[in-house]
């Protein structure tokens, strides 16, 4: 059975859209990426997941449970580990006091080990905590109960890049553990480091979803060619060239094609380097959000 | 079990603390200001003041150390300024959280959000008992120490009473916390409808036709002054009290299930 299984949730504020008919699946064991810019929609879709706000409409349930149904839920929620998006402690409160309450609630078979990990100054008041602390305290009270689903909102944000590593390392180690994750971001770089699938949100709707080298294979390569001025012309008349960049004596485009058709194309020209490659993600993602923000294309010289 | 109530509680100690600290130095200020005050008639002073104004602040009484606790402290700090108090605390209890973000860990716990409020709420428990006690004890030596005694039995009642009315109080306040989503905004309201319910219960309460009017608010429904005095008390409006607050607890409860956090 899927740790998640999403079917048509849509949660509107008012005439406001949160999500709109987001559906999508979870498997057990997997780390699913939800990616879209800030928002699109991921931590409404999170926070109804989680029971914190009622879905408007659609259904959805966690390890099992129906997200509309409470004492469903609170069984759940014991196998659910949570980090906010925004982090709110109580600001007068120590580390400790925090993390003790929280065990209380939760238990805390993994907070020792965790602590030797990430490392907020559990003495001190929260007040005094960086962000990077407060975000480091968020992690050990998401994990500390040992969860078997553990829902991250942007969890890296304010994490310095060394303890970003640590974080996505130890984020490995708990997917080869068996732990559900699903992941929320907004940084692409970050999502294709750690999760096996991903979910594109944009305007409250979930624009792809597919296995991240799917998603790659399917948005085609980069190619860079250095030919004559004919090759070129040739080239960006052939069917699945888009997003065409000229530079001096070369080009560089996404090729949606097929190979064959590509190299049968290149070989009638004087080529005098090639270079193919997977677009970056940043490319994909323009592409499902359309080009709107895309930089122009423009000539550049020194190349 | 209770840990919520348990950590809540814990919150609540030290601003309690300062609290019953503050109260006791005002009650001492007024017990002092009664033995400089003791050959004054005060109903002389305030002859000329609108009979609203009399009953307001039970100026009838103030010749005695009975009557001059009921009005200087019980009806000045326990009917307005606790009930102001325990108003405010109430409407913080889940309008702060959600406005601080806390909210958001505290609704993925694995406890109903019944038990999750009830728990908060239960909280108030810490400076309901204590300011009570603190201060009562405090009251009763301090009139031992003027040379003035007072009957420890009804300065009990006159607590005790004060127990269901500023129950009501915080249940207003969570009531406003539940629905409003701004804390300065649930706090304020909270705050001035208690102000504004003992100001419409004094102000009608010698108003011939429409003194029903005060039954409407919780202020009339306790009567420290009297119970300090002849130890008279009406049990019924305890009651009536206690189950307003249970309506309003309840009430609340069942949008907080509801709303979306």
């Amino acid at each position: 059975m899927a740790t998640i299984e999403v079917e048509n949730l849509t949660k509107y504020y008012g005439d406001i859209r949160g999500v709109d008919g987001l559906s999508f699946t979870v498997d057990s064991g997997e780390v699913f990426g939800f990616l879209g810019p800030n928002g699109a929609g991921k931590t409404t879709a999170i926070r109804t997941l989680l029971g914190l706000l009622s879905p408007t409409s659609g259904s959805a349930t966690v390890l099992g449970a129906d997200i509309r149904n409470e004492s469903e839920l609170i069984e759940a929620k014991r196998r659910i580990g949570y980090l906010p998006d925004h982090l709110g402690f109580n600001e007068e409160l120590t580390g400790t006091q925090i993390l003790d309450y929280h065990a209380s609630v939760k238990g805390e078979n993994r907070r020792a080990e965790l602590l030797e990990l990430f490392t907020p100054p559990v003495d001190r008041a929260i007040r005094g905590y960086s962000s990077g602390n407060k975000r480091m305290l968020g992690i050990i009270q998401a994990f500390m109960h040992d969860p078997d689903l553990v829902v991250l909102d942007e969890p890296t944000s304010g994490l310095d890049p060394l303890k970003q590593e640590r974080f996505n390392e130890f984020l490995r180690e708990e997917r080869d553990r068996g732990t559900t994750i699903l992941f929320s971001s907004h940084i692409l770089s970050e999502v294709r480091q750690i999760c096996d699938r991903v979910g594109i949100l944009r305007d409250g709707k979930l624009v792809e979803l597919e296995e991240i080298e799917t998603l790659l294979n399917r948005s085609g390569k980069r190619v860079r060619v250095q030919t004559t001025h004919d090759g070129r012309e040739a080239l960006a008349a052939l069917d699945g060239v888009i997003d065409i960049y000229q530079f001096d004596d070369g080009m560089q485009f996404i090729y949606t094609g097929g190979y064959n058709t590509l190299f049968a194309e290149l070989s009638k020209h004087d080529i005098q380097e090639a270079d193919i490659s997977e677009p970056p993600l940043e490319d994909i993602f323009l592409h499902y959000y359309g080009d709107e923000s895309a930089p122009t294309a423009e000539v550049s010289s020194d190349v | 079990m209770f840990d919520t109530a348990r950590f809540e509680g814990k919150r609540r100690v030290r601003g309690t603390a300062i609290l019953a600290v503050g109260l006791s130095l005002y009650s001492a200020f007024i017990v002092w200001y009664f033995t400089v005050l003791e050959d004054v008639d005060a109903e002389e002073v305030f002859a000329d003041a609108p009979p609203a104004l009399i009953e307001a602040f039970g100026i009838a009484q103030l010749g005695t150390i009975e009557g001059f606790l009921g009005a200087q402290i019980y009806m000045f700090l326990w009917l307005v300024g606790l009930g102001i108090y325990f108003a405010y605390t109430g409407a913080g209890l889940v309008a702060t959280d959600i406005e601080q973000g806390r909210m958001d860990l505290l609704g993925v716990f694995p406890i109903s959000r019944a038990r999750l409020l009830s728990e908060k709420f239960a909280a108030l428990i810490v400076p309901l008992l204590v300011l009570n006690l603190v201060v009562g004890v405090v009251i009763y030596v301090l009139v031992l120490g003027i040379g003035e005694s007072v009957d420890p039995v009804r300065l009990i009642m006159a607590h005790v009473l004060s127990i269901p009315y500023l129950l009501v109080c915080a249940a207003i306040g969570m009531l406003l916390s539940v629905v409003v989503d701004r804390a300065s905004i649930a706090e304020r309201s909270a705050m001035g409808l208690i102000f504004l319910l003992w100001l419409g219960d004094s102000v009608v309460s010698g108003a011939g036709d429409y003194s029903w009017l005060a039954y409407l608010s919780p202020t009339y429904y306790y009567e420290p002054t009297p119970v300090l005095i002849d130890g008279s008390y009406e049990l019924l409006h305890s009651l009536v009290l206690l189950g307003i607050f249970a309506g309003l607890f309840v009430i609340s409860i069942m949008l907080f299930k509801r709303r979306d956090l």
